[in-house]
């Protein structure tokens, strides 16, 4: 699940844990919620509310040592107003796939934004 | 191509266009395709990354018991990130805005990290250029390990005396690849100190794992490029169709 996915990634030595024990990582109970920045952070708690996610993803947006947040794209879908609602360029919003959650390009924020050179509807929409 | 359709910028050039603004919308648009096509195909990779190392976490975990492995052995201590990415501005074209590029840092800690924007990839150091052409699909890691792997065979016909250089070269090529090995073996001590928070005895498995989530970090950064580079050709598209509507 989750857990896998923040492990690899620490793994591979992304992981920051500074003298207050703040992490750059937050997983989101075991119901497959991630969220991951580079420089770098997750989310981890039990049972973490939708509201500890969005103040998780305000943190990491508006830190000034984080270039790129990794965020499930399952997690995304339960912030997906606030994840859409981001448009600076940096820190980089990517939507990763989860393990129990394969990637949708339909739920992209980016591909989303751009869709409409496509087709003659609007996202917002498309949404609905 | 038909006449234009102010509500889909993408379809048609309008008749009483230039033919040198005609070309630079075409240009665009093209660049904003190829941004779209690499940042899909970079998504499937990414995936195929990501279930390789989810697999052998599951086979590591087997192995050495779920206890062992897991990311609550790595918050216990306080630690500075090891890989990093380092930020710098791109600008493509005279018009064009500066957009934001990502390099990976791997493996390096904040002492040894260079001002300028160096590029470390399984020890090898590459130099990061600036480019002003059209993005191309494909990965600058695979071109710059293309480039490594010529330059190590390179040096190593220069041991071999198989190709006859000056000293001057054959002294440069020894330190580039003397350079590279000292990279490559401080590279390995850190990796093997992120394992070793998992134990003395890892199995397999977790060092494979390692690797996969590091290909996945890479192509975490190039996703981040090409997002860049298609945020940024979409915008040019955008303000190109304007007029039209």
């Amino acid at each position: 699940m989750v857990q896998d996915t923040v492990t690899g990634f620490l793994l591979a030595g992304v992981g920051n844990v500074d003298l207050r024990r703040n992490t750059n990582y937050l997983i989101v109970d075991s119901t497959n919620l991630l969220c991951f920045s580079i420089l770098l952070s997750f989310f981890s708690s039990i049972k973490t509310t939708v509201k500890a996610i969005e103040e998780a993803f305000k943190e990491f947006t508006t830190k000034d040592d984080i270039a790129i947040v990794l965020i499930s794209q399952y997690v995304a879908n339960m912030i997906r107003f606030l994840v859409d609602s981001y448009n600076k360029p940096v820190p980089a919003i990517l939507e990763i796939p989860s393990k129990d959650h394969p990637y949708d390009p339909a739920h992209d924020s980016v591909l989303s934004r751009v869709k409409y050179l496509f087709s003659a509807e609007s996202v917002a929409s498309g949404r609905r | 191509m038909q006449d234009g359709d102010s509500s889909n910028p993408m379809q048609g050039v309008a008749e009483d266009e230039p033919n040198g603004e005609c070309g630079d919308r075409e240009e665009q648009a093209l660049l904003f395709l190829d941004s779209l096509d690499g940042y899909l195909a970079l998504l499937d990779s990414l995936s195929s990354s990501l279930r390789q190392g989810w697999l052998e976490l599951a086979c590591a975990r087997q192995s050495m018991g779920s206890s062992r492995v897991s990311s609550t052995l790595l918050d216990l201590k306080a630690q500075s990130a090891a890989t990093t990415v380092l930020l710098s501005e791109l600008v493509e074209g005279s018009s064009a805005d500066p957009r934001p590029h990502f390099t990976l840092s791997k493996w390096a800690c904040l002492k040894e990290r260079k001002s300028s924007s160096d590029e470390l990839i399984d020890g090898k150091l590459l130099e990061d250029r600036n480019s002003s052409q059209l993005r191309h699909r494909g990965s600058k890691h695979i071109e710059g390990a293309r480039e490594n792997s010529s330059a190590s065979s390179e040096s190593t016909a220069a041991d071999l005396n198989v190709r006859d250089l000056s000293p001057t070269e054959n002294s440069s090529a020894t330190s580039e690849s003397t350079a590279a090995a000292e990279n490559f073996c401080i590279f390995q001590k850190r990796r093997y100190k992120a394992l070793s928070v998992f134990g003395a005895f890892v199995s397999p498995k977790l060092r494979a794992a390692q690797f996969s989530f590091e290909t996945a970090l890479e192509t975490i950064v190039e996703i981040a490029n090409t997002r860049s580079s298609l945020l940024s050709s979409f915008s040019q598209v955008q303000k190109d169709s304007k007029p039209s509507d």
